[in-house]
């Protein structure tokens, strides 16, 4: 038998490093326990969610105006896809640091490192390999969502896509996150220890800084439960996306600075703070970014489609002083219905918060508290509502154009459905499991095939040696 | 390669000091020392696998950074298990994918080591013999001009260190050049052309047995007795 020979390293091609990434992640039990748990709990909150819209949707029948309200997006989706948020914020994070965490443990960390493979190849084969696991933990997601179409449900798919495009990028958060604390820690113990403090940490901040002024405000967008929000709503927003991905991509690069054991601890920490640095830096320049689409059917964040031509017209800057205290309610609905509007729609627009200092009960007496007071173009107006409906007709007054007339077809219907989901617990509670546990048991079989090949050749070796 | 005073501590401690030592293209060296004398460190801080307070090491007269280290050496840890949950045909079937190895030459490796029963097992089911065996499959595949192995006899009975000692000398001693990490002092006899004698992160002597047994002052010992009286 001869030696193997020895050649010149050359780069390795990614395939066989892509399908080992997959076979580690799909082999691992924490993955089939994570799908499991949601089988029931993806198939119980649409059930629920079933329910309730089926509930209100018999409530329209007695009075048709009520219908408008009734969207799929919050009413049967959002729902849904809470479940999928609980499970990937609690549970996914074991999935994703086994990718990394399982390597470092065995020692095979020191093999893989070794290979002819760049670091950020390595990092973001292990990304890949996490998204897939996210996508087959989606499937009781996807299955709520074919029930829901064949009960007779509608789906709009801009809608849709929007929403798990979200979720995705959630993961991928997560996941990164998960990578990143990984490459750190010195066991999966300690790294999920450290996702879990960003992840639960999250509802901390929502929990108890949201709404509060000043730099608790702040430090609550820091929040990754907040990144879900605007997808929740229907919003396409690029600064958050860019944000998101800027994220991910400061996660993974801090993964790669720690993966390699060769490297010193002060080279690490000095590398580490510029990725932080830099990061920081895209993030400051990407929060200015305002483009968004309103991708929801009933356009929830845009205002009437006349209005939405005409205001382009306002051609000057508009200064808007809201003297309210962030967490006011009513600072809530003015922000909800009027400004973050008027912020898609006017390219000049300048919201300064006079009562940003302030809070609820230490203002109550000031009379002014409470005022919004819009200056277009040299004139001035205030109001104390938050409803578009009376502050565009002021807006339109201020730069001296007339209302515009409503564009016909405008109104968005509402899309009722009474239905039973009821027969569908069994899916979720029996077959949907099932289904998953019988791919678990394929997923673990010993490859048969290559192994007789490996034989096969071996006696072909056998056979030339003779 | 050559390696120039190599330092590594761990806090107060000297794991390596001052390490210095050459292999030559086609030799095997043996790293011989106790447990503890510092052959891992030393074999991981020249694969760039640990960072090293200072020293460098040479290929062909040129020092090596650490990422250019894995285009030259592959090193092999001792006791580890790598990606356990896989079959053991799936491993091989990943390195050979990654070094673009035929499956004439998987297959060659597989029956040289005698790794034929266990391919179908999960890493984690195999026994510490048959674990090291995979470990000299992937070293066999890895196409690497020199091969860095820690404890590469560690896990076999007598019978089956004398197989792989065959196998060394067949299919590794031909293409490459070995640093092999013993301590059991008979084997690396058997094995090693030149050695290098590490205790307590120092080298006390380096060479073929019959220089360090004049260093020794041992004219007729064997490698036991040119260690305890080095040492």
């Amino acid at each position: 038998m001869r030696s193997p020979e020895t050649t010149v390293i050359s780069p390795a091609p990614f395939l066989p490093l892509l399908v080992k990434e997959l076979r580690e992640v799909v082999s691992g039990r924490a993955l089939w326990i994570m799908i499991l748990i949601l089988c029931p709990l993806a198939g119980y909150s649409f059930f629920q969610a079933v329910s309730l819209y089926s509930e209100a949707s018999a409530a329209v029948q007695q009075s048709p105006v009520l219908a408008t309200g009734l969207s799929p997006l919050d009413g049967i989706l959002v729902p849904t896809f809470g479940s999928f948020y609980v499970a990937v914020t609690l549970l996914f994070p074991f999935v994703a640091i086994r990718v990394l965490g399982r390597e470092k443990e065995s020692g095979a960390l020191r093999l893989l490192i070794q290979l002819p493979y760049a670091i950020p190849t390595l990092i973001a084969t292990k990304l890949l390999a996490v998204m897939a696991a996210w996508s087959l933990a989606f499937v009781p997601v996807v299955s709520s969502v074919s029930i829901w179409m064949m009960l007779g449900g509608h789906l709009h798919a801009p809608e849709t896509l929007n929403l798990i495009f979200g979720h995705a990028l959630y993961g991928l958060l997560v996941g990164t996150i998960a990578i990143f604390a990984a490459s750190i820690a010195e066991g999966a113990a300690t790294a999920a220890i450290i996702t879990l403090t960003f992840t639960i940490g999250s509802w901390v901040l929502d929990f108890t800084a949201a709404g509060r002024p000043g730099f608790l405000d702040w430090l609550s967008r820091l929040s990754l439960t907040q990144t879900l929000r605007p997808f929740e709503q229907g919003l396409l927003s690029a600064g958050l996306m860019i944000g998101m991905v800027t994220v991910v991509a400061g996660f993974a690069a801090l993964a790669g600075i720690w993966l390699p054991p060769g490297v010193s601890l002060r080279r690490k920490l000095l590398w580490s703070l510029c990725c932080v640095a830099a990061t920081a830096a895209i993030l400051a320049v990407v929060a200015q970014a305002r483009w968004s689409i309103d991708v929801t059917e009933d356009r929830r964040n845009s205002f009437p489609l006349a209005d939405e031509r005409a205001l382009p017209h306002l051609a000057a800057p508009l200064v808007i002083t809201v003297r309210l205290a962030p967490e006011d309610p009513r600072y809530v609905d003015l922000r909800r219905n009027v400004l973050s509007k008027l912020e898609r729609s006017l390219s000049d627009l300048t919201i300064r918060l006079a009562g940003a200092q302030q809070s609820v009960i230490g203002k109550a007496g000031d009379d002014a508290y409470g005022e919004v007071e819009y200056v277009y173009a040299g004139r001035a107006a205030t109001s104390r509502s938050t409803s578009h409906r009376e502050i565009l007709p002021l807006l339109y007054g201020l730069a001296g154009m007339a209302l515009p007339p409503p564009v016909p077809g405008d109104d968005y219907a509402g899309y009722p459905l009474v239905a039973n989901a009821d027969a569908m617990l069994l899916w979720f509670f029996g077959a949907l499991p099932l289904l998953i546990a019988i791919a678990w048991w394929w997923s673990r079989r010993p490859p048969p095939v290559n192994h007789l090949t490996i034989v096969t050749e071996i006696k072909n070796e056998v056979t030339q040696a003779n | 390669m050559r390696v120039a005073a190599l330092n590594k501590r761990y806090g107060d401690q000297h794991a390596l000091a001052d390490v210095s030592f050459a292999v030559n293209a086609g030799e095997t060296l043996g790293l011989i020392g106790p447990n503890g004398a510092g052959k891992t460190t030393l074999l991981e801080a020249v694969a760039g696998l640990v960072p090293i307070d200072s020293g460098e090491v040479f290929w062909g007269g040129r020092p090596l950074s650490q990422g250019e280290r894995r285009q030259h050496m592959f090193y092999l840890p001792d006791g580890v298990r790598p990606w356990s949950d896989q079959y053991v045909v799936r491993v091989l079937e990943f390195f050979a994918g990654v070094y673009r190895r035929s499956r004439s030459e998987i297959a060659a490796v597989v029956a040289a080591v005698g790794l034929t029963p266990v391919l179908g097992k999960r890493v984690v089911a195999l026994s510490k013999g048959y674990a090291r065996r995979m470990m000299w499959a992937l070293a066999l595949i890895a196409p690497h001009p020199l091969l860095l192995m820690d404890e590469p006899f560690d896990g076999f009975d007598l019978k089956q260190t004398r197989q792989m000692m065959g196998v060394l000398r067949q299919l590794l001693v031909p293409a490459r050049t070995l640093v092999l990490s013993i301590h059991q002092l008979s084997d690396a006899e058997h094995v090693c052309d030149r050695f290098v004698l590490l205790t307590d992160g120092r080298v006390r002597g380096a060479g073929t047995l019959e220089e360090l047994s004049v260093q020794a002052g041992r004219p007729t010992g064997g490698l036991e007795e040119i260690f305890l009286a080095l040492a």
